[in-house]
């Protein structure tokens, strides 16, 4: 499983799209320096703002569209069969592509994490450790982004892969809306609507930013729910994907 | 490395095989029925068949790719489930592909991994196939550069990097120029002289009939016939080939029964004679002033003993001839 994590990991720095979108990052983390002219006398919080934003969609956009391909791609090519031939059960192969993809997500994350420290001690702030607080649960957030897209990408194609996983991220940040459905349409029942909700990955449950950036303290216990809510998610899914990965037919 | 336990290199029993079809799948394609074999081990196995006939379907249901309805399989001794025999165990797969974002050295060192080699091991072995498949100075070149030729090439070394007991290859003379085919021929007789087996598949029926020392025939999913070539193709003389010189066309019309074509080449004639009427047709030649050169019994070939066998009957399956 190692084996295939760093070959995943290598797979992942060396495409393109990773590439391009950790530039666009850095400069989007950059543009906070420009944008902090026009507000006053909120540099730190702008700068804190776009970058851990920059962090998160960049984040997400690396583990939507490179985790839908990682099995979908060696199926259609036909690169796993040389690979399942071997030592190497389908399992191990799944996990490695996890925590290939994961490991690349937290060299990105710890690198961009860098860049808004120095952006802010260039800008003359102090931040402190408690910008940590906001960035490890965007991280486990991303983590959960790619057991999604690994389970869509064992099931079907990586074009599809990537419309499900999106509308099921789209769909777990805005849980409230559908929390809240009932409120609109009184007709749809209230145990389809908390099914839902509850079945859904909540995202909103990884965003902390708000309350990092104005100062709201995130205790140790609240990253201990979060750890837990996103570690047994991930379970969850990564369980089902691998079921689903190891009744497959590669015909 | 020791070898693993007693049994044949690989035995399949009653194994059967129906791929799920339609928009529901709810009908299904019966693509393998009541299939068995058994490869002893050290021997240059060729499994033939037309194309669709079931041959890469057995490949995959023998590694574990797809699931059988019913049967058993067993590999070096061991029970299919067992994890073991995939470690003697080298797989070249029909048209394979690679990481194009990796170099012929890496993509070895990481199938090395996968063995849990050490380091060492990995280049050390890495280098000597690379050499073996006449790679070396492609080493550090990125696969996406590669042709499918060279592709074909890293597939035999990628499938051989474990030293296997067992090496199991899908066709793989296919992509492979003149020069490959015949580094792959030789690759696959030095395998068997190191004591490996060698079970391929292939509708090439000149390297079967050059490389095996037992030849199965599968044929809508169905094995028709397992043996040696010999066997199989039953030693039949189908004719012998007369050369023979300085006689005229006239003499030629006057031979006794038996000849069954005749060819000018030049000054010299080459008839197809049945072996039976062969005695008489050579007296009279000679009584006419010619002189034989040759008399030389052709045997059927894999490809008659196909033509004959399969393509009549197999409707939709296509036999492909390639030298």
């Amino acid at each position: 499983m190692v084996a295939a994590a760093a070959n995943t990991y290598r797979e992942t720095v060396r495409e393109r799209v990773l590439l391009n979108l950790v530039f666009f990052a850095i400069l989007m983390t950059l543009s906070g320096l420009l944008l902090r002219e026009l507000s006053i006398r909120q540099d730190e919080k702008v700068i804190k703002d776009i970058g851990l934003a920059s962090m998160e969609l960049f984040g997400t956009l690396i583990a939507v569209f490179i985790g839908v391909g990682l099995v979908s791609k060696e199926i259609e090519r036909r690169s796993l069969y040389p690979l399942l031939a071997k030592p190497l059960g389908r399992g191990e192969f799944l996990l490695g592509k996890f925590f290939g993809l994961g490991f690349t997500l937290l060299v990105n994350t710890s690198v961009m994490t860098a860049g808004l420290y120095l952006t802010l001690f260039a800008t003359g702030s102090r931040p402190g450790p408690e910008l940590l607080g906001a960035v490890y649960p965007i991280l486990l957030g991303l983590l959960l982004v790619v057991a999604l897209a690994l389970f869509f990408s064992t099931v079907t194609s990586s074009t599809l892969a990537a419309v499900c996983t999106v509308a099921m991220v789209v769909a777990g940040r805005y849980s409230d809306v559908i929390r809240n459905m009932q409120q609109i349409s009184p007709e749809v029942p209230q145990w389809l609507v908390l099914g839902l909700y509850y079945a859904l990955p909540n995202f909103r449950n990884f965003d902390l930013k708000t309350r990092v950036v104005y100062g709201d303290p995130v205790s140790s216990a609240d990253l201990g729910w979060i750890t837990l809510y996103g570690v047994a998610y991930m379970g969850l899914v990564l369980g089902v994907a691998l079921r689903a990965f190891r009744s497959r037919e590669l015909t | 490395m020791a070898a693993l336990d007693q049994g044949p290199a690989l035995a399949i029993s009653g194994l059967d095989k129906q791929y799920p079809a339609g928009l529901l799948h709810r009908a299904r394609v019966p693509v393998l029925h009541d299939l068995s074999l058994v490869v002893p081990r050290g021997e240059i196995f060729g499994y033939l068949g037309p194309n669709g006939s079931g041959k890469t379907t057995t490949l995959k249901v023998v590694l574990g790719f797809v699931a059988a309805d019913r049967g058993s399989i067993t590999i070096l001794g061991r029970a299919h489930s067992d994890r073991a025999w995939r470690y003697r165990v080298g797989y070249l797969p029909e048209h394979p592909y690679f990481y194009d974002y990796l170099t012929a050295r890496e993509y070895l060192d990481y199938v090395g991994s996968l063995f849990g080699l050490s380091r060492h091991d990995r280049r050390e072995r890495a280098g000597r196939l690379l050499e073996k498949v006449g790679l070396q100075r492609s080493a550090d070149q990125a696969l996406r550069r590669f042709s499918k030729g060279m592709v074909q090439r890293l597939g035999i070394a990628q499938a051989l990097i474990n030293d296997p007991e067992l090496v199991i290859l899908d066709e793989p003379m296919s992509g492979l120029d003149p020069l490959g085919r015949r580094l792959v021929r030789d690759l696959i007789l030095s395998l068997k002289e190191a004591g490996k087996t060698v079970f391929f598949s292939t509708h090439i029926l000149s390297d079967a009939e050059v490389l095996c020392d037992r030849v199965g025939l599968i044929r809508g999913g169905r094995i028709l016939e397992v043996g040696g070539l010999d066997e199989i193709l039953s030693l039949d003389v189908s004719h012998v080939e007369v050369l023979v010189t300085g006689i005229d066309e006239a003499a030629l019309d006057r031979l006794p029964p038996g000849v069954r074509s005749r060819r000018s080449l030049g000054e010299r004639w080459r008839l197809d004679a049945d072996e039976t009427a062969l005695g008489r047709i050579v007296s009279a030649l000679e009584a006419a002033g010619g002189r034989v050169i040759s008399a030389n019994p052709v045997r059927q070939s894999l490809e008659d003993y196909f033509f004959k066998e399969m393509v009549p009957a197999g409707e939709g399956e296509r036999w492909t001839l390639e030298e």
